[in-house]
């Protein structure tokens, strides 16, 4: 098992008392397997994925990774862990004055020695450089090489944070809503350059989406999320009507409680979660 | 890797690539001037790394140090210490009461929005009173730059030779002086508020007292506010540094003590003046805190309803007791002081006859090659001054950064209780030792750092150096601190290292206000390193000091003018380089 997640809690503090964003989640990921997270905004998809790139740690339950228990790692050993997950952030997270090789060379800082590190900072070496032009080159952004990741569009930052987990070669690749900002004709392009990294290179991919249809076109395993807590857990040629109905069923009235709370957590400054309440 | 991404690498030919070593000529001439313009600063500053080797520097500074311990704490000194401390703190309060009488009716006079240009002005007719007011108002802007660019010990000896020494000397100093540098903030904020209030206000026809009172005050005062205070901390530092030229307080205790090598004393009136730094910091931030709370302002319209529901008599009680406060502090401030209760008479006079003998400034030649090279040594020990601030406050910043040093509670992973125990220790000790740099005044440095390398701008490069290191220190490591968290997280999350993340997540986010806040700093060490020279750290300082001492009033005009020009030039040259910040 790649993942493996034992009744995996997670609780926030909120003005309004404790909220939980994860409620006792037990499932295993296979290597090489490919698997949507599906769930009305809220439900606790991007905490699960914090957990999954071990940026967080749960409230209480174990999760393994390759067999390895996280909570117990020291911080040298959750770095070799986290430099074989590639995370594709939702908001890009991308180093706004860096230029888009420069945040596509970041991809690889997990396993560049500390000589390496001082010496990119003057002038990354030639293999490197040219692996990241490569990796740019492939999501369509060789000519765009130079440009500050703040002057790229919204869909050219999308595909950047791919070059930067394309660089960092990494064994599971989660991606948090990777076609949220892409038009139709992109979301193909993405689609078949993510599935197509994930099936040659025999990795595992975990992403969240919004999009039923494309959840259902190229994952094989779904997972259901809905008030903190798994609602389905099913290969996608057994899911059905019913089952999708009632992930998107009209009682939305704990949503935006548990939304704000899930989505900024506790790394924000406290007065911008005030104002997004 | 990807078996096809390496491919598509090795197809690749060389200078496809970006190049960071393609050269350009113009970037080696910068090289050079830069190279020269240090090696001349480094002569200037007369800088002697070997100093702190010689025979007799280990002993003198081995005899300071013993000497400091034990503190004297004889009652005796204590009341004596009770007495500066009093003082110090009245002189700060007139201080920056002057300064704010001063800098107000500039600031307002010179806010360009209200009589140069913009939409207040745009349908007015071209009249007479239009092109006086605004030329008016360019003259108070000169006016502004003029005090802010004469430092305030140098307002402190002529306000001594004009009135007298005494601490009424010293708050005329901190009143000139800060007020310059009051009102053009207070003109920038008035300048800086959204407009667009400005022209809906205009545009009902209301007068331009009312859309400033209406429109500008209220959206400025918050600014307002918290910058006249963080003056008042500025102020609590220059007031105790004043007793250096007489004006009483605790520089004047420091000053003495340490003439009278009586270390013990030294040792409690810096703890004294540490304390009192301190105590300002904690009173002004309360008092930012109260004052932000008192939000809606500008109006009083709401007072008729709140009255009558009897809602606001508890707030209203305290309100008024904090006025009365307020009010006996400024007023105790000022007798203390000694504004009421020395004789006055025959002050205009003397101020009369003070400015008489000043002008015209003296320019022959041989007074200007005389002064060549003290110049050239006041720009050299701010440069060197502030490049040894960057390496004390760059090496203590990064241990002094909290998000560098600790990690959150919700992080993953296993923490052990000594490395949480050793990070805490490292942090701790570093921002103590930032606060100690930064509370110690530049010139009380000079007096130790002539202990160690003796008299001459290597000792006062060393105090700026220092007393810069704990500024730039606090701000780079506030900086670091305060970087978009969302980059670093991802790169965290690819598994790099602290120093990985520093140099690729937080450094690029960083760098345009590191710059910015160098800059500055240089700025305000080129300001301190042209009155050095009083206590002996070398430069203009010395200069104006002995041409003081002598009556030569006419030579002081003629080096405050050099002084003027080079403020302002360096202040445009800072400008024009953080401008540049982006690119560089």
């Amino acid at each position: 098992m790649i993942y493996s997640l034992k009744e995996i809690t997670k609780s926030y503090q909120s003005r309004q008392g404790v909220v939980r964003a994860l409620d006792e989640l037990t499932f295993d990921v296979r290597p090489t397997e490919r698997v949507a997270l599906l769930g009305p905004s809220g439900a606790g998809k991007t905490t699960l994925f914090r957990l999954l790139n071990a940026t967080l740690r749960p409230t209480s339950g174990t999760l393994r990774f390759d067999c390895q228990e996280v909570s117990a790692m020291s911080s040298r050993e959750l770095r070799q862990m986290r430099r074989r997950i590639g995370t594709i952030y939702q908001q890009h997270q991308l180093v706004p004055s860096l230029s888009a090789l420069d945040n596509t060379l970041c991809g690889k800082l997990g396993s560049w020695s500390l000589f390496e590190t001082a010496r990119s900072a003057a002038l990354p070496s030639k293999d490197n450089a040219a692996q990241a032009m490569a990796a740019l080159e492939s999501v369509g952004l060789a000519d765009k090489h130079r440009a500050r990741a703040d002057e790229l569009s919204g869909g050219q930052q999308q595909r950047l944070t791919i070059a930067r987990v394309l660089m960092q070669d990494p064994d599971v690749i989660l991606a948090d809503e990777p076609f949220a900002s892409l038009d139709p004709a992109l979301t193909e392009t993405i689609a078949s350059l993510l599935l197509g990294l994930a099936q040659n290179g025999k990795r595992t991919l975990v992403a969240t989406l919004h999009d039923v249809d494309l959840a259902l076109r190229f994952f094989p395993r779904i997972i259901a999320l809905r008030n903190a807590r798994v609602l389905f857990d099913k290969l996608t040629s057994e899911v059905c009507r019913e089952d999708l109905k009632s992930l998107y069923a009209g009682d939305s009235d704990l949503e935006p409680l548990v939304d704000t709370a899930i989505e900024t957590p506790s790394r924000e400054p406290k007065h911008k979660q005030h104002r997004a309440q | 890797m990807n078996p096809s991404i390496n491919n598509i690498a090795r197809n690749r030919t060389a200078q496809e690539w970006p190049q960071a070593s393609r050269v350009k000529l113009s970037r080696i001439g910068a090289a050079i001037a830069v190279a020269v313009g240090l090696i001349i600063c480094w002569r200037a500053a007369e800088i002697r790394p070997t100093a702190f080797f010689e025979p007799g520097t280990a002993a003198a500074l081995w005899a300071f140090i013993r000497g400091l311990f034990p503190p004297d704490l004889s009652l005796e000194f204590v009341r004596v210490v009770g007495a500066a401390i009093i003082r110090t703190a009245a002189l700060a309060i007139a201080g920056t009461t002057l300064a704010i009488a001063i800098g107000l009716p500039l600031g307002v006079m010179s806010t360009p929005t209200l009589w140069q240009r913009g939409v207040l002005l745009a349908g007015e007719p071209p009249g007479v009173m239009r092109v006086a007011m605004a030329w008016l108002s360019r003259v108070c802007r000169a006016l502004l730059g003029l005090l802010r660019a004469v430092p305030d010990l140098m307002w402190g000896l002529f306000f001594v030779v004009a009135v007298g020494l005494g601490p009424v000397a010293g708050a005329l100093a901190l009143g000139v002086s800060y007020g310059g540098m009051l009102g053009r903030v207070y003109a920038d904020v008035f300048e800086d508020v959204d407009p667009r209030a400005l022209e809906a206000l205009h545009a009902t026809g209301a007068t331009r007292l009312q859309v400033f009172l209406r429109a500008i005050w209220p959206q400025a005062k918050p600014s307002i506010v918290a910058y006249t205070l963080y003056l008042l901390e500025c102020c609590a530092r220059s007031a105790a540094v004043l007793g250096f030229i007489g004006a009483g307080g605790i520089g004047y205790e420091i000053n003495l003590s340490m003439r009278l090598f009586e270390y013990g004393q030294v040792l409690t009136l810096i703890m004294a003046l540490v304390g009192l730094v301190a105590a300002t910091d904690v009173f002004s931030r309360y008092l930012r805190r109260r004052l932000h709370a008192n939000a809606p302002a500008g109006s009083l319209a709401h007072e008729h309803f709140e009255n009558e529901r009897g809602l606001r008599s508890r707030a209203d009680g305290r309100t008024r007791a904090t006025i009365v406060i307020f009010v006996a502090t400024i007023a105790a401030s000022f007798y203390v002081t000694g504004f009421f209760s020395e004789t006055r008479t025959g002050l205009l006079s003397r101020i009369v006859h003070f400015i008489g003998e000043s002008f015209p400034p003296e320019l022959n030649a041989t007074l200007l090659r005389q002064l060549a090279w003290p110049l050239v040594q006041t720009i050299g020990i701010s440069v060197m001054g502030t490049l040894i601030g960057i390496a004390i406050g760059a090496a203590l910043s990064l241990p002094a950064t909290s998000t560098l040093i600790f990690t959150g509670d919700d992080e993953a992973g296993s923490r052990s209780l000594i490395t949480r125990g050793a990070r805490a220790f490292v942090y701790y000790a570093a921002r103590l030792t930032l606060n100690l740099l930064r509370s110690i005044p530049e010139l009380v440095w000079v007096l130790m750092c002539i202990l160690a390398v003796g008299l001459g701008p290597f000792a006062g490069t060393l105090a700026i150096g220092l007393h810069s290191g704990g500024v730039l220190g606090k701000l780079y490591a506030e900086t670091l601190e305060e970087v978009p968290a969302r980059p670093v997280e991802a790169l965290r999350a690819s598994g790099a290292r602290p120093l990985q993340i520093l140099l690729w997540g937080i450094w690029p986010q960083a760098r345009p206000t590191l710059i910015s806040y160098t800059v500055l700093r240089w700025e305000m060490n080129l300001r301190v390193s042209t009155i050095l020279g009083l206590v002996g750290g070398g430069g203009l300082g010395q200069a104006i000091y002995n041409n003081v001492q002598l009556g030569f009033y006419s030579r002081t005009t003629t080096i405050v003018a050099i002084v003027y020009v080079l403020v302002i030039t360096m202040d445009w040259m800072g400008d024009r380089l953080r401008s540049r910040r982006t690119a560089i």
